[in-house]
């Protein structure tokens, strides 16, 4: 389990990232959780940059982004990330609170692998958190790639 | 006497007489037509050399024919721009009065002896002009002012009668003024057709003021040659005084029994108001100097009506003036034009003294006071919209104009009409009343033709004949049609006014949309956090104490509950903004399968319980599907949840088809509601039962409203406590509706 990458999760909000924590904490997880609080930040980890730029190599496991962050927006992310066929492969869950359609539209345009509205029963964020992290974290294997010095 | 309708009349025929070429004169002057260069005598009445000299024939010079004298001064005048020539001559031994003027065959030079008994001396005659116009100086009245200019005439032309005359639109003449000496019967009040004055003599009447015919039984003098040399056409007489009249007119006259007539015409503002019109029972003639105060009486009186005319006019105008602003100052201040109009009706209808009203704009018509049913109305705004060419139209016949619309007559004879759109079919339309009336004929105004032959006569008898006149109204003023359309100029103003008003608040609430929408994103992303957030944290402590008490436990669950409550407020409230933003798709919807997908979904929720479904095939609609489904989830949840203490719960759902429009019904046996509180059941966050007893937001019903009328329908709901609910909605068929999406 010593490849197991991280989960990278893209939130502003203390608050959501400490009750996210919790909900990833609950089902026992063995993924490092990296938390970056905008946009900004979130690409620069992706592309090893700045504050980054030391980090050892390879993708997240999966990214939770939130929709509305600072500097750079989670739609701007999860379109950078789609329209690089290098980053392309890496799953991103759109985790927000908006319900707007336009929202979720865009996002599935943009090639986003999962959608989830956070409830406000926090029971069924926890239920919604813990799939997803089972799924993206445990049970999916990352496409194949290219060894990259490992 | 006798009180019938007249047939139209058709006498046109004496409309075609040649009266401008009647061939000769009347015997009691002379003419002659000279070359103005040559001042060659081109034609002459059989009667010139007998009255003017032995040398007054055609071929002859002017001078040898006259005296030198004569002909150098008509040579001077020729040369001159006078249009006119009017002196006494001496010619040999004798004053002969002598009147030219220049006309496309020649010069006509007209020759007249004085008559034997002498009038009164030029120098007598203007003091009368001047005490004339002091002595009407005062009367406000037309009516009075020709009283007293019919007594002058007379005085001055001492004729037996002296009649007033004024046309009305169509001509007729009435006797508006008379003075008399007994001799001839009273005419006063009487009308004469348009027909006893032809169109051509009108004409002739405005060209050539003054007309004398001293002896009606007089002999034609003709002229020789007959046809002028010039171009071999007879010789026009349009402005000859001596000019031979028609026949029939002649006959006229001796049935009238006036053998000598004058008529002097007034002209107002270019057009013939009417005539002076002098009679004597036997011949009679005046001599020039008389004439000319006539004339000049007729031109004076021609002023002064004119004046007073100007200032009626202005009167009254000021007076609709004064109408016209209070009623625009109403309209401005009110929240619509018809509005304004409704609530005006006095000064709606005092703007143009009208006795019904209405105003046609936006497709919605508004009647004030007496008005043809609201059906005709839109029949007559489909037929001004056809004819009208101008802004206006204005008739006090319509069913003489139009006379599909003779059932309207008794409110509406009279119609003054405006248009107050370019685009649309606007109109503001004023009625009056059919007002009838006795009109008394000065005798049956049917010409007759004589039996046997197809001439023409003029009436034998001038004693009073009856006419009811129906189907006509009071005819509109200048005034008050003016004043109408000044009027519309400034209610165009208005709704253009108030069309840049709408647009300037649709561009604001377009702004607010968009500030609402970006406040509804913000809502749904920030606020639903912090009771998020209470849930998860409450839920947090929950699992690491351990050890609460129940009573920490319950208020932890009432914590979790109410948060979770907040938070589904904040949901139902986005979802019922939300409608009112998106656009509708729209498509044909088949409301069965919709119906099953309902039920489908909701099976989780009655999973457990007896429901008995009796759906009948509901008819397909035209609508959004996904919104028509949230509409139907919210009544059959509804329904559902209102039936779960009945065992079976009966849940009925319907549809009929009807021709414009499509209902649905969704019914149940459940706890039903009061009737008493019907009016707030489709209200946002209303509830009428208690939370306890059943969940919800209370948004269901306010959102499902939304979603009907936004597809251009309504709901209703009928309820009886403890027997069930029955909600129907009814949708519009395609192309019936109007979407507001």
């Amino acid at each position: 389990m010593a490849d197991l990458r991280p989960i990278l999760l893209v939130e502003d909000n203390p608050k959501d990232i400490e009750l996210t924590l919790a909900a990833l904490a609950k089902c026992q997880l063995a993924n490092e959780i990296v938390v970056v609080r905008d946009g900004a930040d979130a690409l620069d980890y992706l592309y090893l940059r700045n504050a980054h730029a030391a980090r050892g190599p390879g993708d997240p496991a999966v990214v939770l982004l939130d929709l509305k962050l600072p500097k750079v927006d989670g739609l701007e992310v999860l379109e950078r990330i789609k329209s690089d066929s290098e980053r392309r492969q890496i799953p991103v869950v759109m985790l927000t609170s908006s319900r707007e359609e336009s929202d979720l539209v865009r996002s599935y345009e943009l090639g986003v692998n999962a959608f989830v509205v956070k409830p406000v029963d926090f029971n069924a964020f926890f239920e919604a958190i813990q799939d997803l992290g089972m799924f993206w974290g445990v049970l999916n294997e990352p496409p194949p790639r290219i060894p990259n010095g490992r | 006497m006798s009180t019938v309708r007249i047939p139209p009349l058709d006498l046109d025929h004496c409309a075609q007489e040649p009266i401008r070429i009647p061939g000769g004169i009347q015997p009691h002057g002379a003419l002659l037509v000279v070359d103005p260069k040559t001042l060659k005598i081109l034609q002459a009445s059989s009667n010139a050399a007998e009255i003017v000299g032995p040398g007054a024939t055609a071929g002859n010079a002017l001078d040898l024919a006259s005296s030198p004298a004569f002909a150098a001064d008509v040579r001077q005048w020729l040369e001159s721009a006078d249009a006119t020539y009017l002196r006494t001559a001496t010619i040999g031994d004798r004053h002969i009065q002598v009147l030219a003027h220049r006309a496309p065959q020649g010069a006509i030079v007209e020759f007249e002896e004085p008559p034997r008994t002498e009038g009164e001396t030029i120098e007598a005659l203007y003091p009368r002009i001047a005490h004339f116009m002091e002595e009407v100086q005062n009367l406000p009245d037309v009516s009075d002012v020709c009283a007293v200019a019919a007594r002058e005439f007379r005085r001055i032309t001492c004729f037996n009668r002296v009649l007033i005359y004024r046309f009305d639109p169509d001509w007729n003449g009435e006797v508006i003024a008379e003075d008399g000496d007994g001799v001839l019967p009273s005419y006063l009040g009487l009308r004469f057709p348009a027909s006893d004055i032809p169109a051509q003599a009108r004409e002739l009447y405005r060209m050539n003021s003054l007309r004398i015919i001293p002896d009606a039984n007089y002999q034609l003098v003709p002229l020789q040659p007959a046809l002028s040399p010039v171009d071999g056409k007879p010789l026009d007489m349009s402005c000859a005084a001596l000019r031979s009249v028609s026949p029939v007119h002649l006959e006229y006259m001796r049935n009238m029994g006036t053998l000598a007539s004058m008529s002097v015409s007034i002209l107002v503002d270019g057009r013939l108001w009417g005539l002076a019109s002098c009679h004597n029972a036997d011949p009679h003639r005046l001599n020039a100097q008389s004439r000319s105060v006539c004339d000049l009486l007729g031109k004076v009186l021609s002023h002064q009506i004119s004046a007073r005319d100007r200032t009626a006019y202005s009167a009254r105008r000021i007076e609709l003036k004064q109408v016209e602003g209070e009623l625009l100052a109403h309209l401005a201040t009110s929240e619509s034009l018809q509005e304004g109009l409704r609530d005006s009706p006095r000064l709606w209808l005092a703007l143009t003294d009208a006795t019904g009203a209405a105003v046609v704009h936006d497709s919605q018509t508004f009647l004030v006071g007496e008005t043809p049913p609201i059906e005709r109305i839109a029949d007559l705004t489909r037929r001004l919209q056809r004819h009208i060419e101008q802004d206006h139209f204005v008739t006090d016949s319509l069913e003489r104009d139009w006379p599909e619309f003779r059932d309207i007559a008794p409110q509406a004879s009279g119609l003054l009409a405006i248009s107050i759109s370019q685009i649309h079919a606007s109109y503001i339309l004023w009625f009056r009343a059919e007002v009838t009336r006795t009109v008394e004929w000065a005798g049956d105004p049917r010409k007759p033709v004589e039996p046997g032959t197809n001439r023409l006569h003029p009436r034998a008898s001038f004693s009073i004949w009856r006419e009811q006149v129906r189907g006509r109204s009071q005819p509109w003023g200048r005034a008050e049609i003016d004043g109408a359309h000044e009027f519309r100029n400034a209610m165009v103003n208005i709704v253009l006014r108030r069309a840049e008003e709408r647009a300037e608040l649709t561009g604001q609430l377009q702004r607010s949309n968009r500030e609402l929408e970006s406040f509804s994103y913000s809502v749904s992303h920030d606020l639903r956090a912090p009771f998020r957030h209470i849930v998860g944290y409450t839920q947090l402590l929950r699992d690491s104490e351990t050890a609460l008490s129940e009573k920490s436990q319950h208020y932890l669950d009432s914590i979790v509950e109410a948060a979770a409550t907040a938070g589904q407020l904040v949901d139902d409230l986005l979802s019922f903004s939300h409608l009112g933003r998106t656009s509708l798709s729209f498509s044909s919807v088949d409301m069965n399968k919709l119906f099953q997908e309902v039920r489908r979904s909701l099976e989780p929720d009655y999973r457990d319980r007896q429901v008995e479904w009796q759906v009948s095939k509901l008819p397909p609609t035209w609508g959004d599907a996904a919104l028509l489904r949230q509409a139907l989830i919210n009544l059959v949840s509804n329904a559902l949840k209102y039936t779960r203490n009945r065992a079976p719960a009966i849940i009925t759902i319907q549809g009929e088809e009807g021709a414009k429009e499509t209902t649905y019904e969704v019914r149940d046996n459940g706890v039903g509601f009061d009737m008493t509180y019907v009016h707030k059941l489709f209200g946002v966050f209303q509830r009428l039962h208690r939370i306890e007893d059943f969940e919800g937001t209370g948004i269901g019903l306010a959102l499902t409203k939304r979603i009907v009328e936004r597809h251009g329908g309504w709901i209703k709901a009928h309820g009886v406590v403890d027997q069930g609910a029955a909600f129907s909605f009814v949708l519009p068929k395609r192309g019936e509706g109007s979407s507001n999406g």
